[in-house]
């Protein structure tokens, strides 16, 4: 099968975390949701010296900007190449099974969940990227509550918003 | 992600240059080394495969183990070899602020956005990269998401994130076992990462491009 097991994926991200970490790679933590605000900046003309915000990320969003092209970039290459499972698709198969068959539904829904998703990695200060891999990685007690909280709720609505009970 | 192009006027060639500029300028790491991180990123999400729907949704059902599985052996590895590497002067710690009122709001809004939208900001840009299209609806979302928090973080956000209690880790509340702490939390976490039971939830939409006795399913 075309893919990697979960071992050997995190033998990996984990040499590329400390890579990352290490004065010889970028002596700093992989994040993954800083850019989102930062390119939101870009692409809406903010004006960086009117936003704390914008000044306060600044560096990293710039960083993070250019690590999500190459994340786009690396995808697109495996997805093709590799794993073969590059196609356009509006709905994932396990949603139709466990929720609806509406694209709609399903459009709604993920427009929804992405805009609270930032909001929420914002105002945390991180994601599953920096709190629960880079900051769990430093044994940050900030990460250890994040990656609690999430665990918890992402569990409880799981159980509430799908009907994980049939099949 | 490109995509909302219009609003933005004349310049944005040249405010996205200047993101390169910060970069090559900002000391971590060279522009090409960057972007090797993040190829080398993307394709480890994708060729495991815990960029899809079916991984991170499936946890939020308990119906698959993959994701958390992953993530623990991850953070248990990196955990001893970070430390010793800090220890040799070849890292730097970058701890975040332990802000109570931000992680628990923050953390409940991520959870439940996760479980619902079946990605997180890191694996979404995988999957958009794999062609799904209700991921970039979901980017788009989020990119609004930015926008609102920016707008609004003077006012709003930076006062409901509350008041930093400071940075702290594990090792420092166990003056002088420092060593044994980090080997004890890099082990149990390496271990859970183990003992975890192996559950999948499949995509049939995958399975049925493989041979009959390649798929996972029938083994």
């Amino acid at each position: 099968m075309n893919r990697l097991p979960w071992w050997m994926g995190g033998i990996l991200m984990s040499g590329l975390l400390l890579m990352t970490f290490s004065i010889f790679g970028a002596d700093r933590p992989i994040g993954a949701s800083t850019y989102v605000p930062y390119f939101a900046g870009i692409i809406f003309d903010l004006d960086p010296e009117k936003y704390t915000y914008l000044k306060h990320i600044a560096n990293s969003g710039a960083w993070e900007g250019v690590m999500l092209l190459g994340v786009l970039f690396g995808g697109f290459i495996v997805s093709v190449f590799l794993t073969k499972t590059f196609r356009l698709s509006l709905i994932p198969t396990g949603w139709k099974k466990y929720k609806n068959n509406s694209v709609v539904s399903r459009l709604l829904w993920s427009f929804f969940a992405g805009f609270i998703m930032i909001i929420g990695a914002r105002l945390a200060g991180g994601c599953t990227s920096g709190h629960f891999m880079s900051g769990m990685s430093q044994m940050a007690i900030s990460a250890m509550i994040f990656g609690a909280v999430v665990m918890i709720v992402l569990v409880i609505t799981g159980k509430l918003f799908y009907k994980s009970e049939e099949i | 992600m490109d995509i909302v192009v219009k609003t933005a006027g004349e310049d944005l060639p040249s405010r996205i240059v200047q993101m390169f500029e910060n970069v090559i300028n900002q000391g971590h790491g060279s522009l090409v080394l960057v972007f090797l991180i993040g190829i080398i990123f993307g394709g480890i999400i994708q060729y495991t495969r815990v960029d899809k729907f079916e991984k991170i949704a499936g946890f939020a059902m308990l119906k698959d183990t993959i994701v958390p599985k992953m993530l623990f052996l991850t953070v248990g590895l990196t955990s001893i070899g970070l430390y010793f590497l800090i220890e040799a002067g070849g890292a730097h710690y970058h701890i975040k602020p332990i802000l109570w009122q931000g992680l628990i709001i923050g953390g409940t809004l991520f959870g439940i956005s996760m479980a619902i939208l079946g990605k997180c900001p890191g694996t979404g840009p995988v999957s958009i990269a794999e062609g799904r299209i209700d991921v970039l609806i979901g980017a788009i979302g989020g990119l609004l998401g930015g926008l609102v928090f920016t707008l609004y973080y003077d006012d709003f956000f930076q006062p409901l994130m509350g008041e930093s209690s400071g940075k702290l880790t594990l090792p420092e509340l166990f003056p002088g076992n420092e060593h044994m702490v980090v080997l004890i939390f890099g082990v149990a976490v390496t271990l859970i990462a183990i003992v975890i039971p192996k559950i999948e939830m499949f995509d049939e939409a995958d399975l049925s491009k493989l041979p009959d006795d390649q798929r996972p399913d029938r083994k």
